[in-house]
């Protein structure tokens, strides 16, 4: 397998997954090791940009993607027969939001923060497997424990939780210390 | 009669507080709780009057600030060493301040991550597709990605095949958790990949089905059996946690 055919099938590879295809899945599948790996995804991201393609290779949620420019967003709609999601409702947003800074994060830590019940915003979350369990409080009643999954970063757009929007404040005052959640995401990195 | 609107304006009490203290242009650090108070109960009454969901937490809130005020018209305790280090601290409307400074952060926080969804809607990807079953190396997770919903739905559907005309009672031989658990483990070592409805065989009986789920939950908090879908909606498999071992 010289360098060019090695190039093509990474590039199919990436194309033909549903998912965002990890570093360590492509060098697995085409026995190349991991820095060749890491230099032709490079190449294959450079060439994307370089030539004003409709399509982009991107990092997301730790693996590799194509995904159309933002730029054709407007087309693309006008070819769909029904309007796409339309995102989260803005309570969901909002407790999603504190789940996404603050995780670990119980359902009563979130509520004390919001001044609602965040039940059924929890559960539709859940449902979009935006949140996850990630395990129980070690106090009273041992209450369930929530954190964002891999989906989510796929959903944002983000390759990890370091590359989340920054908060004034939060981020400042080094309260948030993603590396030592025990992250969904983190299970396959 | 009877009118049920659905205002979304106001995402909770701390929302409409802030709003209120943000629309009268107050410091946060410094709210003149009578003033706030009043306006937030003028709001409340309007949202009783249109008979709105959820207006129990708007009422703890209106208990809070009403505390909040009572507190402040009692007269404080000097203790002039200390007062100067605890004054912040020991303002009633500390706490609600905090909080209020916290739920800013949060929607400034729920602003951005609105940003940033809504520009990731201009990227479109391939959703589905034939490797969507992508091999994913297993790692030690008895329940790789699976919930325990998963499982129960897999039960049901279970469930819901063998709903078969019942028959007259017929005396059957109860089979034990432990029997159950070794049938499954000799099926399993059988058939290696084994689907999860199949290692309900020919049950019958609604008992014998719960104690064969059982047994298979048993297992796998024993973390004798793993549990996992292939893909997404899949067919729940049931493998050897050896099996798992040996293939790393």
């Amino acid at each position: 397998m010289n360098l060019i055919t090695a190039r093509a099938i990474v590039e199919a590879l990436i194309f033909a997954s549903s998912e965002p295809l990890m570093i360590k899945t492509i060098a697995e599948i085409t026995e190349l090791d991991i820095h060749t790996t890491i230099q032709i995804v490079a190449e294959l991201v450079d060439e994307y940009q370089h030539h004003q393609r409709g399509i982009q290779l991107r990092e997301v949620a730790g693996g590799y993607q194509f995904g159309t420019i933002s730029e054709c967003a407007p087309y693309l709609e006008k070819m769909q027969k029904t309007p796409r999601h339309t995102g989260l409702s803005a309570a969901a947003i909002e407790t999603l939001a504190i789940i996404v800074y603050k995780q670990p994060i119980t359902k009563a830590e979130i509520e004390a923060m919001r001044g609602v019940s965040v039940e059924s915003s929890i559960a539709n979350l859940v449902e979009k497997n935006l949140i996850t369990e990630v395990g129980r409080k070690d106090s009273p009643g041992r209450p369930i424990l929530y954190g964002t999954t891999k989906h989510f970063l796929k959903h944002f757009g983000l390759n990890d939780l370091s590359e989340l929007p920054r908060v004034p404040d939060w981020h400042e005052q080094g309260k948030l210390n993603f590396d030592e959640i025990p992250l969904e995401v983190k299970k396959d990195a | 009669m009877d009118y049920e609107i659905k205002l979304d304006i106001f995402k909770g009490p701390l929302d409409l507080l802030l709003h209120l203290i943000e629309s009268s242009e107050i410091d946060i650090y410094n709210i003149p709780i009578a003033l706030i108070t009043e306006k937030y109960l003028e709001y409340l009454h309007t949202i009783q009057l249109l008979n709105l969901e959820g207006v129990g937490e708007f009422l703890v809130m209106a208990a809070t600030l009403m505390q909040i005020k009572a507190k402040m018209l009692l007269p404080q305790i000097q203790n002039n060493e200390e007062s100067v280090l605890l004054m912040e601290e020991d303002d009633p409307r500390w706490e609600l301040a905090q909080k209020l400074i916290e739920y800013k952060r949060i929607k400034e926080a729920s602003h951005l991550l609105k940003e940033r969804e809504t520009e990731q809607a201009q990227i479109y990807t391939r959703t589905s597709g034939e490797f969507a079953d992508l091999k994913i190396s297993a790692p030690g997770d008895p329940l790789k990605d699976l919930s325990l919903i998963d499982l129960l739905k897999a039960f049901q559907v279970v469930l819901e095949s063998q709903e078969k005309p019942e028959l007259d009672a017929v005396p059957k031989q109860v089979i034990s958790l432990q029997q159950r658990m070794n049938e499954i483990v000799d099926l399993v070592t059988q058939e290696k990949r084994l689907f999860f409805r199949k290692a309900f065989g020919e049950i019958q009986t609604k008992i014998e089905l719960i104690t064969c789920f059982l047994a298979v939950l048993e297992l796998i908090r024993l973390g004798k059996i793993i549990a996992y879908q292939d893909s997404i909606f899949g067919e729940i498999m049931l493998t050897l946690q050896e099996e798992v071992n040996l293939a790393e």
